[in-house]
Formats: C-alpha cells, structure tokens, sequence
C-alpha cells in the first residue's frame, strides 16, 4: 500500500540502470550525469519523515524514510555519482555505467531505507554492483580478486540477514529504531554483517584485495559507498557501543601501518580508507551527539578526498598503465595537473587547515577529547601522522619524483581532471567555510575548528612528519612484494588446496599409474618370447644382433620340423620295440 | 627541496612555536602544556611507522608477488 507516492532517491538511480541500455550509445554517459544530479536534487527536497512503505506480505518496508543523517548521507551518495559520472565520462562500456549506477542507487537505497529488510535488499544490491567494477577490469587477477569480493560480501551479508531474522523473531518488528541492544545475539550478528562492509578487521581484507584491481573509473564509486553506507548503519543503530572505540582505533593504526608497505599505489589509498573509517567507527564508538556529528562530517569528507585521490591514482594508470611505486617515478613534468589535484585530497585527508579533513576529522577527536579519551586522542593523532606519511609524502614522492621510470604517459581524457577538479574544489570549500557541512549535521552544535592549538598542532605535525620523512625517505623505497594480510586465511589454503591436495594428489596417481605400466611391461615382457635358450637353437639371428626378445620371432618351420621328427622317433621306437 | 622550502618550513615551525606561549593552552590534556609537543609527535611518529612497519614487513608479512600463485 502506498502511503504518499513520492519517487525515493535510490530509485531514479536504479530507473536509470534499467533505462541506461535504451538510451542511445552517445548520450549515455551524459545519462550518467542526469540520474545522479536528479537523485541529489530529490534527495535534497524530500520532506522529512516516512515517504513511501509498501506492504510486502505481512511487512511493511519502508523504502524511503528521511531524516537529517539519512540526508546528508544521501546528499554525498549522489554527489559524488554525479562526480564519479564526470570523472568516467570517456567510459562507452555499458555494463560499467549500469554497475555505477546501480551501486550507487543501492547505497542511497540503504541510506534511506527504514526497515530492515529494505535494507538487506539494497545492501546486497551494492554487493552485485560493486563485485562488477572489479570484474570489468577483464585481467585475471580481478576476476579472482572479484570472486573473493563477492563471496565475503555474500558472507557478510548472511551475518546481517540471520542477526535480522532472529532480531525480527525476537521482537516482532522490522524497524530500524534506535541503538540495538548490546545483550542481543542478533545486535552482535547485524554488527559482524556491518562490520565486514566497514572493513573492521580482521573483516576487512577484502577491501585492499580488491580495490586495486577494479577499473580505474569503478575504483571511484567503491571508495565512496561499501564502507560509507556501513558507517551510516554504525550511526544509525551502534551508537555508544564502547568496543567500536577500540576496534576504529585498531583500524585507524591498521591501515597506516599496512600502507607504509604496499607498493601498489590504490592499495595504499586502500587502506587508508581502513584507517580513515576507523575515524568514523571510533566516532561512532564514543556515541555523544558531538562524536556522531563527527562521523558524519567526515564520512562526507572523506568520500570526497578518497574519490579525489582514487581519481588521481587512476590518471596515472590510465596513462602509463603502472600502478606500482616500483614501476613509478618521476612523472611531475609530464602530468604537474594530476599531482596538483591529488596533492588537494592529500592534504585533505592529512587534515591540512583549509583543507575538509581538518574540519571534520577534528571533531571527532574532540570528541574523544571531550570524553576524556585520552588514549584515543593520542593515538587518532598518531594515525593522522601515519596518513600524511603515506598519502602525502610516500605515494606522491615515489610517482612524480623519486628515479625516473622512463615511462612517457599519454593524455587522460580531458573530463578526468575536470571530475577532479570539481571533487578538489569542494574539498577547498568546505575546509575554508565549515558551517556549509555543520549546519546540516544530525545534532546542533558549536564547534570552531580554526583555533590557534588546533592550527599549531596541525602546523607542528606535517613539518616535522615530512623532516622526519626527508631523512628517511631511502628507508621507503619498495620492492617488489605483496604484503600478507589476513585474506591469507582464505587465499593460502585455495593455494594449498590447489597445489598439495590437487597438484600433489594427481602427481602421486601420475606416479603409481607410471610405476604399474612400466611393472606390466617388464611381466609382459618375460612372456612374450620363448626363453632365450629356445630361441638361440631355433633363431636365424645371430647372437647379439640387437633384436629385442619381444620382436624376434623363431624359425616357425625349424620348430614344426623339431616336433615332426620327434613324432618320427618316438613312432620308430615304438614300431620296432613292439615288433 | 630548495633552501627556500626549507626556510619557509623553518618559520612556520618557529611561528607555531611562538603561538604556543602567546594563546593560553587548552589544560584538558597533559600534554597540551609540553612545548613543542607536536614537533617530537609528529618526527617520532613518522620514525615509528617507518621502522615499525619494516620491521613487521621484514619479519613475515612480505611475500614474493607469486605468493599466491595466481
């Protein structure tokens, strides 16, 4: 039953994945702009409460309920479609634009969705969407990665689908309202299944597995909606829980520490999304109006800088075809744009003042400040060091400075960089006016992020983080490596599968059946012949003619007449004795 | 690096320095009161990673790339 028809957000975009392959091929992508500047302008209008529910045998799902945090999540989802639209404007593939799309509607799905198993639906809508993007990368290491994807994805889903069905058997109801108990198996399931998408280790492998091998323009859209939409959930219904704290903590370190090693330049910004969500999950840990706040503030900020940097990481593979540090370097004469626009999400995401990482992450620590945190403050701080190192003055050093690579990079298709260019601009934006993102956070607040302690720490830090990594900076050199993480848990024992239960199995049958053949010709070979002193009286061949036994047949008529004359004999002697 | 970056490093440092005893200190934490707090944090972090993170890539978690053997 329809309560008020209002078209929901998600489905404009869902619409326009259905209706993209009949648009005609030269205007599709500019479809691709149209959906997503519609969604954000229905996003932005929809009046505040439920919209639309329908009934579905006895449920009612709500697909379009609003408020200030499904809004403003809303508002970034579509946004950055629309910048993600520009971003692969050059992309003709259908299936790449449908999946874009898709994605996209899901996690808009997901942002406004009011019961749970709306939610489910768009939750693993955005597991199909995504799992496309690495697969259209058509290179044998993406369609394995996207195998795992898809199958953790679907795991992670069953965590949240079975802490959903005990949660609708416990209570009777399929509303998402208010923090879940913490007493609650089906809380701590529907938390695994977010978890996983957030990429809360151990859950999160999947995410630097992944990431790197979709395609240049698709890796745009997966920093955006997987690990934001999880932390909309986190807000939504995990306020307060005192183990997220920890837990965004571990992750904030995690992915500093694993980004120091990659070599591969988007598994780097892979795992700083790890790092920057744990930011988020910390936020969401904390739980007081200012924290959560927090947390939305820079999820918005982070799906803008990360889309920025993917967006930059990608130039440089689109136009060398290298995405390795080891491959990389000395690139800044030939592409100074590109640096210049990543070097804007860089400082961005290293919470530079005017920069939209400043005001957002700050408010989280502050949070944790103010909470009495002090562990949390401190090392939230550490992780912000480690983010600098890597995304700041690791990645960009060993790309456009560092040994020249000799590599003479081609042309990006001129809306490459104006999708940058626009992601940059409101990065720019919201770091100098911060109340154009506060004053539509969930909770009322007055927080002035441009204080003098906050500008000297933010001035201390990235001088004496890049002194620090000037003197060091041979120790950064990488090599040719993977770095282990935990999808080993699941990729070592495929490879040992592969090889000792398959490969060494077949070799030991390969072996026996080798070892039974050879037996069986040795036996055969005795009886094939007559015994050696047979043949030599009955052979023509002379002795050591080279003549295998098998092959050397004896003088048939010589034997006949042997027998025959024996028979003659043994006829006399009877003829004569018997007389 | 020019010598100019680095001058200009060099009184951004000296001018946040200065700032730290011009503006009151925020007293909620211990170590807003340290001089030049940040300085150390942010040389000794990044030195920390650096190491930290090598030495845990040295001990096990760097592989060949055919590790896998995909």
């Amino acid at each position: 039953m329809v309560s008020e028809f209002v078209m929901p957000p998600a489905f404009i975009l869902l619409a326009g994945a259905v209706l993209l392959p009949m648009v005609p091929r030269a205007l599709r992508s500019a479809a691709c702009l149209i959906f997503p500047l519609a969604a954000l302008a229905v996003v932005w209008t929809l009046p505040t409460g439920v919209q639309l529910s329908v009934e579905f045998m006895r449920y009612q799902l709500i697909l379009s309920d609003v408020d200030a945090l499904s809004r403003i999540f809303g508002v970034i989802f579509a946004l950055i479609a629309f910048a993600g639209g520009i971003y692969a404007y050059h992309i003709k593939e259908l299936g790449q634009q449908v999946a874009a799309l898709l994605y996209a509607g899901s996690a808009l799905g997901v942002a406004f969705a009011g019961d749970w198993l709306t939610l489910f639906i768009f939750w693993e809508l955005m597991a199909l969407g995504s799992t496309y993007l690495v697969w259209a990368r058509r290179t044998s290491a993406s369609q394995k990665a996207g195998m795992r994807y898809l199958l953790v994805h679907l795991f992670g889903g069953g965590l949240l689908l079975s802490g959903i069905l005990l949660s609708i058997s416990e209570t009777g109801s399929t509303a998402i309202a208010g923090t879940l108990a913490q007493t609650s198996l089906s809380s701590w399931l529907i938390l695994g299944g977010v978890a996983l998408n957030a990429a809360v280790p151990p859950l999160h492998a999947w995410l630097a597995d992944a990431y790197p091998k979709a395609t240049v323009t698709g890796a745009v859209f997966l920093s955006a909606f997987t690990t934001k939409s999880a932390v909309y959930v986190l807000v939504r219904v995990f306020p307060g829980w005192e183990i997220l704290i920890a837990l965004g903590v571990i992750m904030a370190l995690y992915g500093v520490v694993f980004a120091v090693l990659a070599n591969d330049i988007r598994e780097i910004l892979a795992y700083h999304i790890i790092s920057q969500v744990g930011y988020m999950v910390a936020g969401v840990g904390i739980g007081t109006e200012l924290a959560l706040n927090g947390t939305t503030a820079h999820a918005f900020s982070h799906i803008l800088y990360k889309a920025l940097l993917f967006m930059g990481a990608g130039v440089v593979l689109e136009t060398t075809g290298r995405s390795k540090l080891t491959e990389l370097g000395g690139l800044v004469k030939q592409m100074p744009v590109t640096l210049w626009l990543y070097m804007v999400g860089a400082f961005s995401i290293s919470g530079f003042p005017l920069f939209n990482g400043f005001i957002s992450k700050s408010v989280i620590v502050s949070a944790a400040g103010e909470a009495h945190i002090e562990w949390a403050v401190l090392l939230l701080t550490l992780a912000s060091v480690g983010t600098f190192l890597s995304i700041g003055l690791k990645l960009p050093y060993f790309t456009w400075y560092g040994e020249d690579c000799g590599v003479r990079p081609t042309q990006p298709p001129a809306m490459m960089h104006v999708g940058m260019a626009i992601v940059a601009s409101l990065c720019f934006l919201f770091g100098v006016m911060p109340s154009l993102l506060y004053r539509y956070l969930p909770y009322a607040m007055s927080y002035e992020p441009y204080t003098i302690p906050h500008l000297v720490e933010m001035t201390q830090i990235p001088i004496f983080t890049f002194v620090a990594f000037w003197m060091y900076r041979g120790k950064l050199t990488v090599k040719p490596t993977i770095t282990l993480d935990t999808d080993w848990v699941y990729r070592r024992p495929a490879w040992f599968a592969r090889t000792v239960v398959i490969g060494k199995t077949a070799g030991f049958f390969q072996v026996t059946e080798d070892v039974a053949k050879a037996a069986v010709a040795w036996v055969s070979g005795l009886f094939t012949a007559p015994p050696p002193a047979v043949v030599k009286l009955v052979s023509d061949a002379p002795e050591g003619d080279g003549g295998t036994r098998g092959v050397r047949r004896p003088n048939m008529e010589r034997v006949i007449t042997l027998v025959l004359a024996c028979f003659v004999v043994v006829a006399l002697l009877s003829y004569f004795s018997g007389g | 690096m020019k010598r100019w970056h680095w001058w200009t490093l060099g009184v951004l440092a000296a001018v946040s320095l200065a700032a730290e005893f011009v503006v009151p200190h925020d007293p909620s934490h211990w170590w807003t009161v340290v001089p030049a707090f940040y300085m150390i944090f942010g040389f000794l972090g990044c030195l920390l990673f650096i190491f930290f993170s090598k030495a845990l890539g040295k001990l096990f978690l760097q592989q060949s790339e055919d590790y896998y053997g995909e």
